[in-house]
C-alpha cells in the first residue's frame, strides 16, 4: 500500500495531472473555438471538466491520501451538479 | 491492513482527515454547495432560453477564458509545489512557489478585469438579459473568491518568509492551499459551462 501510495501521491504524479489538466483544457477550448454543438459534444465537454475536477480533488487537494468520509465530498459535488447540468442539457435538446 | 508511515505531521501516507484545518473544509463544502446551485440554475435557465444563451455565448472572449483557465491550473500546481517544499522543510522555496501562484492569480484578475471593462463599455449589465445576469454574477462571484484566495496566499507567504512554517508545522500552508484549489476547481466547471457548452 505504501509503495502504491508513493507512486500515486508524489510530486511527479501531480506534474502528470497538471499536464493532463492543460491538455484537457486545450481540447475543451478547441471544441468551443469551432463552435461544435449537440448533446454529445456538450456532455463530452462536461465529462472532461468533471474529470479535471476529480483530478484536482484527488491529487492537488490531497484527497487521494484520505480514507473514509472526507475522501468523497469533492467527488459527490462533481457528480450532483454534473448530473443536474446533464439533465438540463438533455431536456433542452428534446 | 494498510501500512501507515508518518514522516512528520504534514506527510502521513494515509489519513482520515483532509490536509489543513478541518474548519476550512466545512467552509469549502459550503462554498461548493453555493456554486453547485448556481451552476444547476444556469443550466436550467438556459433550458428555457437556448437560442439566447447560444447566441450571447459567442460574444464572450474564449481566448481570455483559456488564458484564465491555464493561469488558475498553473497557480494550483505552484501551490502543490509550495506544499511539497514546506514538507521538505524548505521554506524559502515554498515562499517562491506561493509568490508565483499569487502572480498567476494576478494574471487571472487582470485578464478578467479586461473582459469586464469590455462588457461595461458595450453597456452590458446584470439587467441586460438572463444570460448576462448569470454570466456576470457567476464570474464576479468567482472573481471575489480569487481575490480572497490571493489574500490568504499572501498571508501564508509572509508567514513562510518569517519562518513560521516548517515540515512539522505546516497546517496553515495546507489550509490556504485547500482554499486555493477550491477556487481552481470551481473555475474548471464554470469555464466549459458558461463559455463552451451549447
Amino acid at each position: 500500500m505504501f509503495m502504491y501510495g508513493k507512486q500515486i501521491m508524489g510530486i511527479r504524479a501531480c506534474t502528470w495531472v497538471y499536464a493532463f489538466l492543460i491538455s484537457f483544457t486545450f481540447v475543451t477550448y478547441l471544441i468551443g473555438k469551432f463552435e461544435l454543438d449537440g448533446l454529445t459534444t456538450a456532455i463530452t465537454v462536461l465529462v472532461l471538466a468533471l474529470l479535471k475536477g476529480h483530478l484536482v480533488g484527488l491529487y492537488f487537494m490531497g484527497l487521494v491520501r484520505v480514507k473514509g468520509f472526507w475522501h468523497w465530498p469533492v467527488t459527490v459535488w462533481l457528480i450532483v451538479p454534473g448530473s443536474l447540468i446533464s439533465i438540463a442539457f438533455y431536456l433542452s435538446y428534446q | 491492513m494498510p501500512t501507515i508511515v508518518l514522516k512528520n505531521n504534514c506527510q502521513s501516507t494515509i489519513k482520515h482527515y483532509p490536509p489543513g484545518d478541518l474548519a476550512i473544509w466545512f467552509f469549502i463544502l459550503a462554498e461548493l454547495l453555493v456554486f453547485g446551485i448556481f451552476f444547476a440554475s444556469y443550466a436550467f435557465a438556459r433550458m428555457n432560453n437556448v437560442e439566447l444563451f447560444n447566441e450571447l455565448q459567442n460574444t464572450l472572449d474564449r481566448e481570455a477564458a483559456l488564458i484564465n483557465t491555464l493561469a488558475l491550473i498553473t497557480s494550483s500546481y505552484f501551490v502543490v509545489r509550495a506544499v511539497t517544499a514546506i514538507g521538505e522543510n524548505n521554506s524559502k522555496l515554498c515562499f517562491r512557489w506561493i509568490v508565483a501562484a499569487i502572480g498567476m492569480g494576478g494574471m487571472f484578475l487582470f485578464v478578467k478585469s479586461g473582459e469586464y471593462a469590455h462588457h461595461l463599455s458595450e453597456g452590458i449589465t446584470l439587467s441586460s438579459n438572463t444570460f448576462y445576469m448569470f454570466y456576470l454574477s457567476l464570474t464576479f462571484f468567482h472573481f471575489m473568491h480569487v481575490i480572497m484566495g490571493m489574500v490568504i496566499l499572501s498571508a501564508i507567504a509572509i508567514k513562510t518568509r518569517n519562518g513560521s512554517y516548517s515540515a512539522n508545522n505546516c497546517t496553515g500552508v495546507h489550509t490556504g492551499a485547500a482554499y486555493w484549489h477550491m477556487v481552481d476547481l470551481v473555475w474548471l466547471i464554470l469555464f466549459p459551462l458558461v463559455y463552451i457548452m451549447r
